[in-house]
């Protein structure tokens, strides 16, 4: 009995815990947020006849296209399509005729005309170009210019401003197209104007001051944000810029603050520039100086927006969540700093940095939308060199090129063809065959003949294709885009050029590593003469080195591209002129391209006993040829060649070890 | 509940023991706890039910269940859709607020029956679509179900398709809203417009074989009128099948701009030819159609042949792998639709965090393969701006001074910092520290562990730092100066002494490790290294898997972690510089048994093998140059030259 009790008691406790804890649970489960449990929230209904229920548009019910056809706008508002005529355009691309402007003009449209009169695009006569533009000139206030007399309704045309000079008249313009500096987003026409940045008064034709980024990551202790002064100049917060958010509402306490002067570049990671209109001057300086443009609300276009991507270099937010921008910009991973840092820094290089600049890029973008299918890829736009320098001539495939071999993760095609010049002595260069074929990678011969002699009938037997092309007898034939050329690699020659086959081996595996800079044996270097106040050049070996041989030198194709269409023909005659100039010209464009050094792999010392001295009379290059240098600077607008204190040599290159454990012991012989 | 548990397992043994009286009491006791049990089942959850499903929120309904709203023929109409809207103007940032994850909050009303006067519905309920639209919306990270947190909302009118609308009575619905909206425009294309039959008639005329016509099919009998054909003169083509076999496909200017001909065209795999003057693509703001599409003007509309034709066969192949990629990414099911759609809102709300055109345009085979090199820029740090180095150090002071002592001479150290990892010891008194012309700092951690060489102390004021070990003494001032020349123009790679390599094993089938006098390089050793800080930020905070946590745990493998790290980063080789092989000083003999340096080979080689699977590839890249200066080895008198003091091993 004692244990029935027992056990009836034991059990009515057991069942009082489960009651109560059949109570408590639910309220457990409401207490525990986010749980498993929780109530998830309750989306959308998941109908029970949502099987059932009827398509938007029902088979049997047909939506005849009706008769009514919807039209592109015409007249008002104009865009490409409609009110540019694209068959007036050939094959050979855009080009320009500048109508004729009448009075003086001013020191910054003579620049203008001047860079496009050099430039390829620039064509002589109204008829063959597919493109007019018209200055608009700076005239006192509510006057304008007068139209020119081909006018034509403005169809085809191009109004160009650099400067915001306000002519009222815009109705005058009829179809034209409008490219001016920060147009305001109300006005602009997408896909047709074009947006220009907002130039100073004294921006260089060419060249242009260098970015103003020394270094890639943000130098601790600089303030994270500079803000744009109504007045021109910039001021930066203390490095806390939480202390004082814009608006200048925060008088006290803003912490260590400093106003630098009008046209001071800014010293700070990011720089924050009020919507309106008078601050794009502001957005280029920043562009210059490396420091991230915070946009707010701009109420004008973004230059060139139609092909650069400017999320990539800028932030644009909503002036309406302005805390909210401080804190992302706070909190911003360095990852992303980094990358938006470096990008307004090729921009401003790529297309910014002078007038010349900013015109071609406005003519390459119209060319682009002629071009239609063949016209620059994005990524050539957004990523060095951009798209002035790659051109889409050579190729709408960024993998030909020798600049995007990372982010499309290819590698060059691993065989390179020797182009062996060929010039006055006409001598069949046997030995120097011999020495290319024999090497494993090499895919042809192309042998280039420049000598008034005809070419011998019988040519060396080779293991691989060698051709004999005819030449022009001018020295910058051999940079030509020849078709024969069928790799990505080009080992180009001299008729009188010393190798052995390892060492073009070696140095093609080098270039291999670097396919956009050229790999040579025989180097220059360049200096600043203080004595001269001018520049010169040295072949006397030296601790330095800036220049290439192309006597001797692997590069990529594309050079030959870049070489013959984007040079100014006048560098390209005085290159002619002048035989060592080719060498200088070739380090030049390969330089400003690469912003980087050429590279140097060694050279056995019997080829240099052996060959005759590099230039005639002795190791100073004559005063024609120091002349050169000088006309390449000025045509380039500033010096592009950079110095180097390295040479890659193979991994065990004179290392006190048995020699059966070399690769390249042939690139020792004494 | 342990004890509720225990009883019911052993409930049943105990119950045939028991008397019939006490099996009755047990079987009511039962019967009470399981009645208690229903019941309280039933007051939690039974009115909670019934609440919700006037909510119209609960699991499963049936739509023709929906309320039904009235709409007086007088209720406001809103105004017209300003054309001028743009981001800035018309939609309210506000609501969407501050939000640490930068995602928008979207609401949808309930799915209400709105009918006019008389009756007679305005518009269908809802669409088999729109209803997977809104449930892909509401199973994305993006759904609220509370409208005050909501920053963007979604009517639940249908509006897909404008040719089954009434236009006024459905904005009236949708001003009863009152709230910012978005209609997704689809509407299908079936046959051409005459305007445009003639100049592809002509067209086919001149190229034959190669251009087809496809029309809708008018001989066909009455009734059998199917969206599933298209017809050319008399023949019978099966669509979108038909589709699958052109390599371009036009689409023409149709009633409603936007194109289902687009889509269609987008699943078969087919390029698109898009001859609709003024015709916004889809998603064009974040997509670029010109990787997948060609677009030609109406007016050159009788040169597509010779357009095309003049494409490489290359570009087309392109062109196609990103038109199916689009197709899969963005167009394939309406989910994809709206999730894009989303994205693309949220992106403009939170610039600051929106994805990258690489993200929405590059395929997934092109994102895998490709690097973006973090110090893409081709820049050379001006030589002034000197080096950090970083000692690590235990307790080996007398060796860690000669270090400083040693590093001390070269010219373009900046600064020295000495990283003091032992924590039972502290580092000698200030003035013992040798003396030198650079600041130099101490930085003690909170636990011995190697990674601590690779944090990105704020003391480190320069882009460039060398990592040292206290032992090496045998670096000469030309050799460290020269390592940072030639930093200077590799400041994407680490720059090192000597060099190691990674070699497969074929019978172990697993890689190697490799230390001998090799004629290639993968790796350098980071006893002696100089590399960008930044690589101390990825090593500290962005390393893969538990690598880090891995190589403090086997205090071994740090250099070979950050020869990974940063080849996978940057896809470049190392840079070895000058012809050094090993630390080993002069003076020590051979301590160092040979069985030791064997098991430190079976380790570094599995280190590798770690890493290699943790990556998921072999990032590490194989060289066979080193950096020499200039004039090394030449025949060049060595008073002369920049850097005489190189060369030993």
């Amino acid at each position: 009995m004692q244990s029935w009790r027992r056990k009836s008691l034991w059990l009515a406790l057991s069942a009082s815990w489960l009651l109560v804890l059949l109570r408590v649970f639910p309220l457990l489960r409401l207490a525990v947020p986010g749980g498993p449990w929780a109530s998830a929230p309750q989306g959308w209904p998941r109908w029970l006849d949502a099987e059932l229920l009827q398509s938007f548009s029902p088979p049997g019910e047909l939506p005849e296209d009706a008769l009514q056809l919807p039209h592109a706008p015409r007249g008002g508002s104009c865009n490409w399509e409609a009110c540019f005529d694209v068959s007036k355009c050939g094959a050979g691309g855009l080009k320009v005729f500048v109508h004729p402007v009448a009075g003086p003009l001013s020191a910054a449209h003579r620049r203008i005309l001047a860079s496009i009169e050099s430039s390829r695009y620039h064509s002589a006569s109204p008829d063959e170009a597919c493109l007019l533009l018209f200055l608009s000139l700076e005239v006192p206030a509510g006057e304008c210019s007068p139209l020119p007399q081909q006018w034509n309704g403005g169809r085809n045309h191009l109004v160009l401003g650099l400067h915001p000079a306000p002519c009222p008249q815009n109705f005058q313009l009829g179809q034209a197209m409008v490219a001016k500096a920060s147009p305001t987003v109300d006005t602009f026409r997408p896909g047709f104007d074009v947006a220009l940045p907002l130039l100073p008064e004294a921006h260089p034709l060419r060249g242009g001051a260098p970015g103003q980024l020394r270094q890639h990551s943000p130098h601790p202790g600089v303030p994270l944000l500079a803000l744009a002064e109504e007045r021109g100049g910039w001021r930066t917060a203390g490095t806390d810029p939480s202390v004082c958010p814009w608006d200048g509402r925060c008088e006290q306490d803003r912490g260590p603050e400093k106003t630098h002067p009008e046209g001071a570049l800014p010293n700070a990671t990011f720089c924050l520039i009020p919507g309106h209109h008078p601050d794009a001057l502001h957005f280029l300086q920043a562009l210059q100086a490396g420091c991230i443009p915070v946009l707010l609300s701009p109420r004008w276009e973004l230059p060139f927006s139609e092909v650069i991507d400017w999320t990539k270099a800028a932030i644009v937010a909503d002036k309406r969540l302005p805390l909210q921008v401080l804190a992302a910009l706070q909190e911003m991973p360095p990852t992303r700093v980094l990358a938006l840092r470096q990008q307004t820094q090729f921009l401003w290089d790529a297309y910014f940095s002078s007038v010349e600049k900013v015109v071609h890029t406005t003519l390459e973008i119209i060319q682009d939308r002629i071009f239609g299918a063949s016209a620059h890829p994005s990524l050539l736009w957004n990523s060095p060199p951009g798209a002035l320098l790659a051109l889409p001539i050579f190729s709408t495939s960024p993998s030909d090129f020798p600049f995007y071999y990372l982010q499309l993760g290819s590698h060059p095609v691993g065989r390179f063809s020797a182009l062996i010049w060929v010039g006055a002595p006409g001598q069949p260069p046997l030995k120097l065959i011999q020495a290319v074929a024999g090497s494993q990678h090499c895919a042809q011969i192309l042998v280039l003949w420049s000598s008034e002699k005809p070419p011998p009938p019988r040519w060396p037997e080779t293991a691989v294709p060698l051709t004999v092309m005819d030449g022009q007898r001018k020295v910058s034939d051999r940079f030509v885009p020849h078709r024969a050329i069928s790799t990505d690699a080009i080992l180009s020659l001299d008729a009188h050029s010393s190798l052995t086959t390892s060492e073009v081996d070696f140095a093609f595996l080098v270039w291999q590593s670097f396919p956009e800079r050229m790999v040579g044996f025989l180097t220059w270097n360049h200096f600043w003469d203080e004595a001269q106040g001018s520049w010169g050049y040295t072949a006397e070996r030296a601790n330095e080195f800036s220049m290439v041989l192309t006597s001797a030198a692997f590069y990529h194709r594309y050079y030959h591209t870049l070489f013959t269409h984007t040079l100014p023909k006048a560098l390209r005659t005085l290159a002619d002129e002048a035989p060592t100039c080719v060498d200088i010209l070739m380090n030049f464009l390969v330089a400003a391209v690469t912003k980087l050094p050429p590279i140097k792999v060694p050279y056995g010392k019997q080829h240099l006993e052996a060959r005759p001295p590099l230039v005639p009379g002795g190791r100073e290059p004559p005063p024609a040829a120091r002349d050169c240098i000088n006309q390449m600077a000025a045509g380039f607008g500033y010096m592009p060649l950079v110095s180097s204190r390295l040479r890659l040599d193979p991994v065990l290159f004179k290392d006190p070890v048995s020699v059966l454990r070399k690769k390249y012991r042939s690139l020792e012989k004494p | 509940m342990c004890a509720s548990v225990k009883y019911n397992i052993r409930g049943p043994a105990l119950i045939p023991r028991m008397k019939t009286k006490h099996r009755i009491y047990y079987v009511s006791l039962f019967s009470i706890v399981l009645l208690g049990l229903i019941a309280t089942g039933m007051f939690q959850f039974w009115p909670h039910s019934i609440e919700s499903s006037s909510d119209w929120s609960v699991e499963k309904r049936s739509v023709r269940d929906v309320p039904v709203v009235r709409l007086p023929a007088d209720s406001p109409v809103p105004e017209r859709g300003d054309l001028s809207c743009r981001m800035h103007t018309c939609f309210d940032v506000y609501r969407c607020g501050f939000n640490p994850k930068n995602k928008i909050k979207v609401y949808i009303y309930s799915l209400k029956k709105y009918v006019d006067e008389l009756g007679v519905p305005v518009s269908n309920t809802i669409s088999r679509e729109y209803n997977e639209l809104l449930t892909a919306i509401s199973d994305s990270d993006y759904y609220t179900d509370d409208i005050s947190r909501a920053c963007l909302f979604v009517p639940s009118i249908d509006v897909l398709n404008q040719n089954t609308l009434r236009i006024k009575e459905t904005a009236q619905a949708l001003a009863q809203l009152s709230s910012p909206r978005r209609y997704f425009l689809l509407s299908s294309q079936m046959a051409i417009h005459p305007e445009y039959r003639e100049d592809l008639e002509a067209l086919q005329a001149r190229h034959g074989e190669s251009v087809l016509v496809l029309d809708k099919c008018s001989n066909l009998s009455e009734g059998v009128r199917s969206v599933r054909t298209r017809c050319h003169k008399h023949q019978v083509f099966d669509y979108p099948q038909v589709l699958q076999e052109a390599t371009f496909c036009v689409v023409l200017r149709g009633a409603r701009l936007g194109q289902a001909v687009l889509s269609d065209v987008l699943h078969a795999g087919c390029v698109p030819v898009v001859i609709a003057d003024s015709y916004v693509l889809p998603f064009s703001e974040v997509l670029d159609w010109k990787r997948a599409s060609v677009v030609v003007p109406e007016e050159k509309m009788s040169e597509v042949y010779s357009i095309l034709q003049s494409i490489p066969q290359r570009q087309i192949e392109e062109m196609q792998r990103q038109a199916r990629w689009f197709w899969e990414a963005y167009f394939q099911s309406i989910k994809a639709i709206a999730l894009a759609t989303l994205q693309i809102i949220n992106d403009r709300i939170y610039p600051y965090a929106a994805l990258s055109y690489e993200e929405w345009n590059d395929p997934p085979t092109v994102k895998w393969g490709s690097v973006s090199n973090p110090l893409f820029l081709p820049l050379i740090p001006p030589q002034s701006q000197g080096f950090t180095a970083i000692v690590l150090t235990y307790d080996r002071v007398e060796s860690l001074f000669r270090v400083i002592t040693e590093v001390s001479k070269v010219p373009s150290l900046s600064k020295l910092l000495v990283v003091w990892n032992n924590q039972n010891k502290n580092p000698p008194e200030e003035s013992l520290w040798p003396k030198i012309r650079v600041p130099l700092k101490v930085v003690r951690t909170a636990e011995n562990k190697l990674s601590n060489r690779f944090f990105p102390y704020d003391e480190i004021e320069t882009e460039a730092v060398l990592a040292i070990d206290d032992d090496i003494i045998m670096l000469t001032s030309d050799e460290l100066q020269f390592g940072y020349e030639v930093w200077r123009e590799f400041p994407d790679r680490l720059v090192g002494y000597p060099g190691r390599l990674h070699l497969w094993d074929h019978e172990m089938n697993k890689w190697k490790y490799e230390s001998e006098w090799t004629n290639e390089v993968s790796m350098v050793l980071t006893g002696a290294a100089f590399y960008h800080k930044y690589f101390n930020y990825l090593y500290t905070y962005k390393m893969p898997g538990d690598i880090k946590n891995w190589v403090d745990a086997h205090m071994n493998c740090e250099d070979i972690a950050m020869n990974f790290l940063v080849a996978n980063v940057t896809g470049k080789a190392v840079i070895k510089v000058t012809p050094r092989k090993k630390f080993k000083c002069p003076e020590c003999t051979a301590i160092d048994g040979l069985s030791l340096d064997q098991t430190h080979m079976v380790e570094r080689s599995e280190c590798i093998n770690k890493f290699a699977s943790v990556f998921g590839t072999m990032p590490l890249k194989v060289v066979e140059h080193r950096a020499d200066p200039v004039l090394y080895k030449d025949d060049f008198p060595e008073k002369l030259k920049s850097f005489p003091n190189i060369g030993s091993l």
